[in-house]
């Protein structure tokens, strides 16, 4: 196949225009969400509620582990029906309106404004404007299996998968900058698109209004079925065994 | 004159490990970083905290308070900075100062953890020990799984001979962690000089375990030991059980003794091998 040669425009026009665009709106990206971000303000009882559960949930693991009288205090102290943790702690269920919380409204609309929307913008923006170019090549063969990955927006089936296209340069860029980005704007910054995506991810299950009601529950009734069978019963023999086969060596 | 580059690097690989480090750290501000402040960039507020921890541990007020001023131009009402200012009152020993300010900062923040830990500490220093196990124990109701809180209230109750109480926060650190062998010793230790015949049983109980999950636990070895003579003579026991025991104190005690003389030996070769190398310099320089 006939060598390809690019134009020099593309470079100067295509290749790295999308560097800089990609970075310059990274910088901004930072510095806009540090403007625009509250801090989270967290409430004691829901911070203790949390840490209830866990407990809880580790007296029922490793209970066996601790002595019987300790067990049975420390579920006495959650389960008993008088003063028990779990019986007596009122908290108000969350409102299940539509609109639970203006707070939170507005904070998800931040996070839309910073992360959703210049990635659909500029993403969109960049797909029109440097549609079907071809922009460079990676200096290694590539299997036919990376052509939609690297050559996004042209559909050209004999084209070798090594070259890639603008669209495809601009993603390059969004996911590869993530090193530039600490450097220019020191760690932890909030440029970097692929770590909010993960974000995103594991944010959905961790942001849902708890209730801490319905999770008292469900640990009270765990709790109030697991019964203590001690681990530690007859080590005895293990013991001596161990002892037994250390003092041969 | 260490370079500023090398010595920045250095204080963030100490911040990084949670290494205190307190004297290498002033070294490094006294020889490079103290005039170069400036051109450390956003890590400079990082530094300057640093250097202010380390310097209370040193009683280097001075540099505690050139630190904290330039920390307070920049954040002047910043909770983190005011905690730091406490910590100065404190390498200074005016604690009630310090307390009445830690007691405006928890109001001013009641999820802020670091804050109430803090006041133990410094309740701890003052010597007021049942004070600080009272704050101990109304920070612990709120954060239940802070691990290092109630191993801290398990020393505190021990230094007012409190076992059963710090038995029980023993128990709540091996529910956090079962599978550490000190926390099983710990806990056996703690019940064997509660003393009583079910007190031993769980000293010799997790002893065991404890040996189960390492050993080479000398402690726990010794221990069990200890806690397996003292069933003997405890009249509850059948005659089968008091045989196990005697084997278990047999064994436990051999073992003991055996790791005892290995490490003499060891010792005894390493100094041979000293005296070694010395006498063959020696001999060297002779020559």
């Amino acid at each position: 196949m006939a060598e390809l040669v690019l134009d020099i425009n593309i470079r100067g026009w295509v290749f790295l225009p999308i560097v800089l665009i990609t970075f310059l709106v990274g910088v901004i990206r930072h510095y806009v969400s540090l403007l625009i971000t509250s801090q989270k303000k967290v409430e004691l009882t829901q911070v203790q509620d949390s840490q209830v559960l866990i407990r809880s949930r580790m007296l029922r693991e490793n209970g066996r582990y601790i002595s019987k009288q300790g067990f049975y205090m420390r579920r006495h102290y959650f389960n008993n029906e008088e003063n028990g943790y779990f019986k007596t702690q009122k908290r108000a269920a969350p409102a299940q309106t539509a609109m639970p919380d203006p707070s939170m409204m507005t904070e998800m609309l931040k996070g839309n404004v910073t992360n959703v929307l210049p990635m659909v913008v500029i993403g969109g923006w960049i797909n029109w404007m440097f549609s079907g170019f071809v922009t460079t090549k990676v200096p290694f063969p590539l299997t036919l299996r990376f052509k939609p990955m690297l050559q996004r927006g042209i559909e050209l089936v004999s084209l070798d998968a090594a070259w890639v296209s603008s669209a495809s340069w601009y993603f390059l860029n969004v996911f590869g900058l993530r090193s530039i980005y600490a450097l220019v704007l020191g760690e932890n910054n909030a440029a970097d698109q692929s770590r909010l995506m993960q974000d995103q991810m594991s944010g959905a299950a961790m942001s849902m209004p708890m209730d801490p009601k319905v999770a008292f529950k469900a640990e009270w009734e765990a709790l109030e079925i697991s019964s203590h069978k001690w681990a530690l019963a007859d080590l005895d023999n293990e013991v001596l065994n161990v002892l037994l086969n250390k003092s041969i060596k | 004159m260490v370079h500023l580059s090398e010595a920045q690097e250095k204080l963030k690989k100490y911040r990084e490990d949670n290494e205190r480090k307190s004297k290498e750290v002033l070294e490094l501000w006294d020889s490079s970083v103290k005039h170069k402040i400036k051109q450390l960039g956003n890590d400079r507020y990082l530094v300057l905290e640093q250097v202010l921890i380390a310097a209370c541990d040193c009683n280097r007020i001075d540099v505690a308070k050139v630190c904290l001023q330039m920390l307070l131009n920049k954040f002047p009402d910043s909770l983190r900075v005011r905690r730091l200012a406490i910590t100065i009152l404190e390498a200074e020993e005016k604690y009630d100062e310090a307390l009445e300010s830690l007691d405006k900062l928890i109001k001013a923040d009641e999820t802020n953890a670091q804050t109430r830990r803090h006041k133990v500490a410094i309740l701890k220093a003052k010597c007021q020990i049942s004070e600080a196990i009272k704050e101990l124990v109304e920070y612990l109701k709120k954060f239940m799984v802070d691990q290092e809180g109630w191993q801290e209230l398990s020393n505190l109750y021990l230094l007012e001979g409190e076992y059963a109480k710090s038995a029980y926060c023993m128990e709540e650190m091996i529910l956090h962690n079962s599978q550490n062998h000190l926390y099983h010793q710990r806990n056996a230790d703690i019940r064997y000089t509660q003393g009583g015949a079910e007190n031993l049983e769980l000293a010799r109980a997790h002893y065991s375990y404890a040996i189960l999950l390492n050993p080479n636990n000398i402690r726990a070895l010794y221990g069990l030991y200890l806690t397996a003579r003292s069933l003997i003579s405890s009249q509850k026991n059948n005659q089968t059980k008091k045989n196990t025991f005697k084997k278990i104190a047999t064994l436990s005690l051999k073992r003991v003794e055996h790791m005892y003389s290995e490490k003499k030996q060891l010792n005894k070769k390493n100094q041979l091998y000293v005296l070694e190398t010395l006498m063959g310099s020696l001999h060297l320089s002779l020559n």
